[in-house]
């Protein structure tokens, strides 16, 4: 148990390899135009260094306690390990994110309305709405009223024909 | 007194005109909407409404955004009242007492205490902001950029330290808003920062993607994974529906109180409203007499009067720092600073003088909006009940939607819609592992004004660091700042050291 690797310290890396990501381009910013020693690289740098060094505390911290096995197994109830929520449900959380990644993919091609169709029912159906027929017709309805109000209001978006009501 | 004097000849005189009076109206509206809808905040809306504000003149927007920041104020109460989620944190606590009231046939009272509550706090908070925010601008007037610095410094630290559990993921979160900001052309030397080659990110990631992706996006994300199997219930309106006399006689003292303690809150950079209202409550609760303190935890009106009250008041205290030195210290506030640079306006001291017409007319609006936000909320409480009925997954469905629409209209770029969903990754894993997201945006927004600031202070002083440590403003600031840092991680180090057997 105590190899495992814990949600809150792969957080912590990531926040360390984000702040190696950001030192790595900050060598491209050029230095030369500073003046008084304050160039565009300083704030990066700070920030930089300020995100590497909490992400190695965060890690430090979150390291599972050295002697679980002499604490009281006893568990305060405000604080459960982790903050575990309720059981995660991964097929939902990929349903939502598929149907984020078809409307982005679709939008240009089939217009507005039918991609937020699709991406609309796709939520619902991730969320596992009981009425799949009843949602995508409200989906289908509410976007197409959603398209005609923000164009009213000069929203520029994409329709499947150029000028189409849908 | 020059406050009362400019709100009455130019402020009014600008807020009555039949347009902006519609676009107050359409504020209050879609801000008590927004309010009453659980899992949509007022920080999303006016994000929301960016890109459509954009077509429309500067006093009518900023007017129009203030009425949904106000909006969705009163419209959080009567979701935690009668569903006990609340719809935004500032109504965290209404709920304890609000909802106990709801379940035992008290729903009335509760509601209509806590919506007279906002009016009248807001209504007060209104008017010490027209009297001290022209005063508080003079004052200002005289900050260089060497105390501006330091003053964001303390905003900075505030909202990372005060907010959340951990002080650590505060800095986190802020670290990290303080990094999106440097994305792009950095304007006075013209070089691109953290742009990975990408043209699109030249302009840097906008305001509206950060926070559609951080509130709407990961919001769903969250929901869909961890919290689709909880139910509330919706607690129906039966019996009186107005308060009665024992009832007045018990809320108006929490109302003061409340907008005591949450206008001075506002003005702070505290992050917010949670604080306020959880003091609200607290002292309600100790100053109660002791037939009442039984009734605590139960339902007691006090409980929702005084803390309602303290979210109004804060919330319109947060317009001081906003207005006068162009600090924002809430995500809310952060979107409608957006909003101002949007039109090339600053907020700050200057802005009394150069836009008097649009900060009197907005701070007139205000007035306005409490009076249109009294009548929305009472006699058409039943409306808005009904929309306490619109199926879940349709509801998210839509915020998806808008949110992805508002991302998508900006450039007409897909690419924008990817970062929507990766800044929606990154809420969901913020909203999972309990990092606070107000430190994020305020760092977004305030960090490249910060740079700026520094960047002036050091060409002044020829570079010279310890400007900050010889100027006694500044110095004085900053030693707040590392007490705020320091002193609650110790005060919990020593409670825990105590706390051990």
């Amino acid at each position: 148990m105590l190899k495992r690797v814990t949600g809150e310290q792969w957080i912590a890396l990531g926040v360390i390899l984000i702040s190696l990501i950001m030192a790595w381009q900050i060598t491209g910013i050029s230095q030369s135009t500073g003046y008084a020693g304050i160039g565009p690289r300083f704030f990066p740098s700070v920030i930089a260094a300020g995100l590497l060094l909490s992400g190695v505390i965060l890690l430090v911290q979150s390291r599972p306690s050295k002697h679980p096995a002499t604490e009281d197994q006893t568990q305060d109830p405000d604080h459960p390990l982790d903050y575990a929520p309720p059981h995660p449900h991964w097929r939902m959380f990929g349903m939502a994110s598929a149907a984020l990644i078809l409307h982005m993919s679709l939008i240009s091609t089939l217009g507005f309305t039918l991609a937020s169709t699709i991406l609309c029912f796709g939520i619902c159906l991730a969320l596992e709405t009981e009425h799949k027929i009843r949602d995508l017709i409200l989906s289908f309805l509410l976007v197409l009223g959603l398209f005609h109000l923000f164009k009213w209001l000069g929203l520029n978006l994409p329709a499947l024909i150029t000028g189409g009501v849908i | 007194m020059d406050g009362l004097h400019d709100l009455f000849t130019v402020g009014f005189a600008t807020a009555l005109t039949p347009m902006n009076l519609l676009w107050a109206l359409i504020g209050c509206t879609l801000g008590t909407a927004i309010g009453v809808l659980p899992g949509v905040g007022p920080a999303v809306t006016v994000a929301l409404l960016l890109p459509v504000t954009q077509s429309i003149d500067p006093t009518g927007a900023l007017i129009m955004l203030a009425g949904v920041y106000y909006g969705a104020m009163f419209g959080g109460s009567t979701t935690s009242i009668l569903l006990n989620t609340p719809g935004e944190a500032g109504s965290i606590v209404s709920a304890l007492e609000g909802n106990k009231m709801a379940k035992a046939g008290r729903g009335g009272p509760a509601l209509s205490t806590a919506a007279i509550g906002s009016f009248v706090a807001g209504s007060i908070a209104t008017l010490l902001l027209t009297v001290l925010a022209p005063m508080i601008a003079t004052l200002t007037l005289k900050l260089g950029p060497v105390e501006m610095f330091a003053l964001m410094v303390l905003t900075f630290a505030a909202v990372s330290a005060v907010l959340g559990n951990s002080p650590l993921k505060g800095v986190i979160s802020l670290l990290m808003g303080l990094g999106i900001g440097l994305i792009g052309i950095e304007q006075q030397s013209g070089q691109a920062r953290f742009t990975f080659g990408s043209a699109a990110l030249l302009d840097g990631i906008d305001i509206v993607v950060i926070a559609m992706g951080l509130f709407a996006i990961g919001e769903t994300l969250y929901t869909a994974t961890y919290e689709n199997h909880l139910k509330a219930r919706v607690e129906s309106l039966s019996g009186r529906f107005w308060m009665s006399k024992d009832d007045w006689r018990r809320s108006w003292k929490p109302w003061l109180r409340g907008t005591a303690i949450g206008f001075p809150f506002g003005t702070i950079p505290a992050g917010g409203t949670e604080m306020p209202t959880f003091l609200s409550y607290s002292a309600e609760r100790k100053l109660a007499p002791p037939e009442v303190q039984k009734e605590f935890g139960k339902g007691a009106i006090e409980g929702v009067a005084g803390p309602e009250a303290a979210n109004n008041a804060a919330v319109t205290g947060t317009l001081i720092p906003l207005l006068t030195l162009g600090i924002p210290t809430s995500a809310t506030a952060a979107i409608m600073l957006a909003a101002f640079q949007q039109y090339n306006i600053a907020p700050g001291p200057l802005l009394f003088d150069t836009n008097p017409d649009l900060v009197w007319g907005l701070i007139a609006s205000l007035y306005i909006g409490n009076v249109m936000l009294l009548i929305l909320n009472l006699p058409l409480v039943g409306l808005w009940v009904q929309l306490l009925k619109v199926p879940r997954p349709l509801l998210y469905g839509g915020i998806v939607v808008l949110a992805t629409m508002g991302a998508y209209a900006l450039r007409q770029n897909w690419f924008d819609l990817l970062l929507l969903y990766i800044v929606g990754l990154m809420g969901f894993l913020m909203r999972r592992y309990d990092f606070p997201v107000v430190p994020l945006i305020v760092g977004l927004i305030v960090g490249p004004m910060a740079e700026k600031f520094f960047r002036r202070a050091m060409s002044i002083h020829q570079g010279d660091l310890t400007v900050f440590l010889t100027h006694p403003m500044s110095l004085s600031l900053l030693i707040i700042t590392l007490a705020i840092l320091i002193v609650p991680t110790y005060l919990k180090r020593r409670q825990n050291y105590l706390n051990k057997p």
